[in-house]
């Protein structure tokens, strides 16, 4: 049974590239371009993992994280931060706000591959 | 008979205080009385500290009077702000040693005001800042892209295929470097990362700068080792940043040296200061790029191609170092091989004086 994701991103070529790798390895994938529709999904079914950009159009990463954590429902989903913002700052309110991993752009697929068995241990696909 | 000495101080664009060999004022020009908001009457005989809330002046001060004359660098920048009237202040601090008739009477301060400056480089820090993230977006695809394709997950390659997609990889490497780099010496550059200095244990971060590389100069059949003193006493340091200026030193010497070639990091104890160097039996710099190696985007070409390098480690090097108060520089011989040096203050003077 394979481990399901919610990637919350709206660059249409890093949702490609992010998709295409973790098909590769028997992730199921589910997408959210924003936070609104990141916590439409999450009403609909509780994914094993959220990979979260914080450039969001509409409400911000940031924002987004607060809720998820701060919610009894969701705040057990394991969550990573994909993102482009490299500064030790944002690392350390992504992290201050509950963020279980924090990844900069770009990454190698081998690097979210690794990162990902941390926080879905149980999958037992080929790498 | 006109006072031109009077004038020329009356109109200088520096706030200047003549201080005591406690740091009290005993003077201060016009410029200091309007910047610090006091007159000339109410600031003579107070700590000069106190008075612009330059706390840095009191080290500085302690060692021009230990050893005549300051040492290079002055602290760069200063940051205050006025107690009067709240503004923040950036300055540039001189200190130079005042004597009469032979006799070392105390110091003159001399500020400059950098401010404006200051909020410009800060302004372009930011700029570099929102242009970093802009490039990481787009290489995200790249990379992920090459990578799969790289790993034949997006179909079979032919032998030629893997050679170009591996080419296209390390050149994806590079480009993240570059702008990793970039970044870190633009923060450094405009002051927005501070060096957080603390009492480190030299011995430690040449273990820790070491660790990652000793595997990769395994692989490469070079000898890497490490000269340290016992006892050592502790130094003023960023440990992170220090450790990265190391691990940099160290790395450039395995891109440049053979298999079979040694690496040695030394400590050397000096009375003020504590000496790092890094010593490989490599090419060797040639003498028309020594003077500017510590400058951004300069790579010695070797005789072989060099894999990696955006050729800001060296200029991101030297910001550190200097930033701690200290000074790095490279001694080199063509075919022999070359030593970068830096040196760090001292955390504790005592230490040294018994």
């Amino acid at each position: 049974m394979g481990k399901r994701i919610l990637l919350v991103e709206d660059e249409k070529n890093i949702i490609l590239g992010v998709r295409t790798c973790l098909d590769a390895v028997g992730y199921e994938v589910e997408i959210a371009e924003n936070g609104e529709l990141a916590m439409e999904a999450l009403q609909r079914s509780h994914p094993d993992l959220i990979l979260l950009d914080l450039m969001l159009p509409k409400v911000n990463g940031f924002e987004v994280l607060e809720s998820l954590k701060s919610d009894p429902e969701t705040e057990t989903i394991p969550v990573v931060v994909l993102t482009a913002k490299a500064e030790e700052e944002d690392r350390q309110r992504a992290m201050g706000l509950g963020a279980d991993a924090y990844m900069t752009k770009p990454f190698k697929p081998q690097e979210l591959w690794d990162l990902l068995k941390n926080y879905l241990p149980d999958d037992d696909k080929e790498q | 008979m006109t006072d031109w000495n009077g004038l020329a101080l009356q109109h200088i664009s520096d706030a200047l205080f003549i201080t005591d060999r406690a740091h009290n004022i005993v003077w201060l020009n016009p410029l200091a009385e309007e910047i610090f908001g006091i007159n000339a009457g109410e600031g003579r005989g107070r700590p000069v500290t106190e008075i612009t809330g330059i706390e840095q002046l009191t080290p500085l001060l302690e060692e021009l009077h230990e050893q005549g004359t300051p040492s290079e660098p002055s602290f760069e920048k200063v940051e205050t702000v006025i107690r009067f009237s709240g503004r923040r202040y950036f300055f540039k601090v001189a200190v130079a040693p005042v004597s009469r008739e032979g006799v070392s009477i105390g110091a003159l301060v001399q500020l400059t005001d950098i401010t404006r400056f200051y909020e410009m480089e800060k302004f372009k820090g930011d700029y570099i800042s929102i242009i970093s993230h802009e490039f990481r977006t787009p290489l995200t695809s790249v990379v992920l892209g090459v990578e799969m394709l790289r790993q034949g997950l997006l179909g079979e390659l032919n032998e030629r295929g893997e050679e170009v997609f591996d080419a296209i990889g390390d050149d994806c490497h590079r480009l993240t470097k570059l702008v990793d780099n970039l970044l870190e010496l633009s923060r450094i550059e405009s002051g927005t990362i501070y060096i957080q200095a603390e009492p480190v244990d030299a011995a430690e971060l040449v273990r820790e700068a070491i660790r990652p590389l000793k595997i990769q100069a395994e692989k490469k059949g070079i000898s890497l080792l490490t000269e340290v003193p016992e006892a050592l006493p502790l130094v003023a340091a960023d440990f992170n940043k220090t450790v990265w200026v190391l691990t940099n030193l160290v790395g450039n010497a395995l891109r440049y040296t053979e298999a079979g070639g040694t690496i040695t990091v030394r400590i050397r104890v000096g009375t003020w200061r504590l000496y790092f160097s890094v010593q490989d039996s490599g090419c060797g710099i040639p003498p028309e790029y020594r003077d500017q190696i510590f400058e951004k985007f300069i790579q010695v070409r070797g005789p072989a191609r060099r894999k990696g390098g955006a050729g800001l480690g060296l200029a991101i090097a030297k910001e550190i170092v200097t930033a701690h108060g200290g000074e790095i520089w490279v001694e080199s011989e063509v075919g022999v091989g070359s030593t970068f040096t830096f040196s760090f203050p001292l955390f504790r003077r005592e230490e040294i004086m018994g």
